[in-house]
């Protein structure tokens, strides 16, 4: 009997001390973490709407069912363009993006905030010229192309199904757009 | 290995980095050094955060190794392994958000590496703190290198840059940077090591397999 309060108070004092100098660890860096992930995202969304002044998220949307919002550019009072972010499911992750849409529902930049797909293949999803792509992109030439193209959007080779990820995540983000400008979004 | 009378603290470090090197002699935590060893950068990042996560474990472990119940102990080991790599988890998320992007996954399994439960284990719990410490810092040292060589290699055939400065043209090896080509890799390398062991007349399998 004797021992089993002894190894129950033995481990419980561990896990006491681990709590509070996770607690203390916690309350340190938390702050932190949060004001620099603010930062991150208003200078992901400056590099999209680089001419806009003011960029406000203005709705809540649902995208892959994950919470996505709706941000609002405008210029001197006057409105530029919208910023969405949007999940798409890749390969092996949801690739988190920053769409960037024009007042006729066309994509004019795209961003990827986050993924894990795979190094050397799927990774590519990051660089330039695989985003550019998406420029001037309206909603019927949102589809992914193998091989040569300029109207659609061309695959990565060997990165098919990242490819398609990002672009089913920027489709979504044009149609929750197109959707909630038709409920009543300016 | 038990016996902490008269071990010399070099010896400690090249036990951990050569003769019982945690990845190319021991096999442990041959995990992560598949996952995260696709260029330089990342395994070293994930060397320094087990070497430092391994070296405060083993300090811990070895001040507390006489209040620590024998018959918890390894829930207490768990517990001081998740506490410091949580605390290393919360601080790269603060403070190196580059890094952090890339690795915080693989962060967090740190807590499960058994390289560092069998080293508090094995040592630190019947040694003094200071070896225990040495200890530590060698077998990180051992598996930083590890992680590095692997990276490099890996980065260099599947790439063709090293350390994200491109040398060759586009992927000569993809299949390098794959977790296919990881354990070809370290297979490869894990042969280097015996081969270089037998050359200098010691037994290949010395350190490997038992623990």
């Amino acid at each position: 009997m004797n021992d089993y309060i002894k190894i129950t108070s033995n481990l419980m004092i561990i896990c006491a001390t681990a709590g509070l100098i996770l607690a203390a660890t916690w309350a340190s860096t938390e702050p932190v973490k949060v004001r620099k992930e603010a930062q991150e995202l208003e200078q992901a969304l400056k590099g999209l709407m680089p001419q806009a002044d003011s960029i406000q998220a203005v709705k809540d949307i649902k995208i892959a069912g994950k919470e996505c919002k709706i941000y609002e550019a405008k210029q001197g009072g006057n409105l530029t363009g919208f910023v969405v972010s949007s999940y798409g499911k890749g390969y092996s992750s949801y690739i988190k993006l920053l769409v960037a849409i024009d007042a006729n529902n066309t994509v004019t930049a795209v961003d990827v905030l986050g993924h894990a797909e795979t190094p050397g293949l799927g990774d590519q999803i990051t660089e330039g010229w695989f985003k550019d792509r998406f420029k001037g992109k309206s909603l019927e030439h949102l589809v992914v192309v193998k091989g040569d193209t300029q109207t659609d959007v061309q695959a990565i080779s060997g990165a098919t199904i990242s490819s398609r990820g990002v672009t089913r995540g920027v489709k979504d983000a044009v149609e929750a757009l197109k959707a909630a400008r038709e409920g009543g979004l300016k | 290995m038990s016996d902490s009378a008269k071990i010399s603290y070099g010896k400690l470090i090249t036990n951990g980095i050569f003769s019982e090197n945690p990845v190319f002699k021991l096999a442990l935590s041959l995990c992560p050094a598949v996952a995260v060893t696709t260029s330089v950068k990342n395994g070293f990042l994930m060397g320094v955060a087990v070497l430092f996560v391994m070296t405060m474990v083993n300090i811990t472990v070895s001040i507390f190794r006489n209040l620590i119940n024998p018959k918890v102990r390894i829930p207490a080991y768990i517990l001081i392994i998740a506490t410091y790599v949580s605390m290393t988890d919360m601080f790269m998320a603060a403070y190196a958000r580059t890094a952090y992007r890339e690795m915080g996954l693989y962060i967090q399994l740190i807590v499960v590496f058994a390289i560092i439960i069998s080293r508090a284990e094995l040592f630190a719990s019947k040694n003094k703190v200071v070896p225990s410490a040495v200890d530590g810092i060698g077998m990180g040292l051992g598996f930083l290198g590890a992680l590095v060589l692997i990276g490099a290699i890996r980065e260099l055939f599947g790439k063709g840059s090293l350390m994200g400065v491109s040398l060759v043209g586009q992927n000569p090896l993809l299949i390098a940077i794959l977790p296919t080509g990881g354990f070809f890799v370290i297979g490869l390398l894990m042969g280097l090591f015996n081969w270089i062991e037998i050359k200098r007349g010691g037994n290949p399998s010395s350190g490997g397999g038992h623990h």
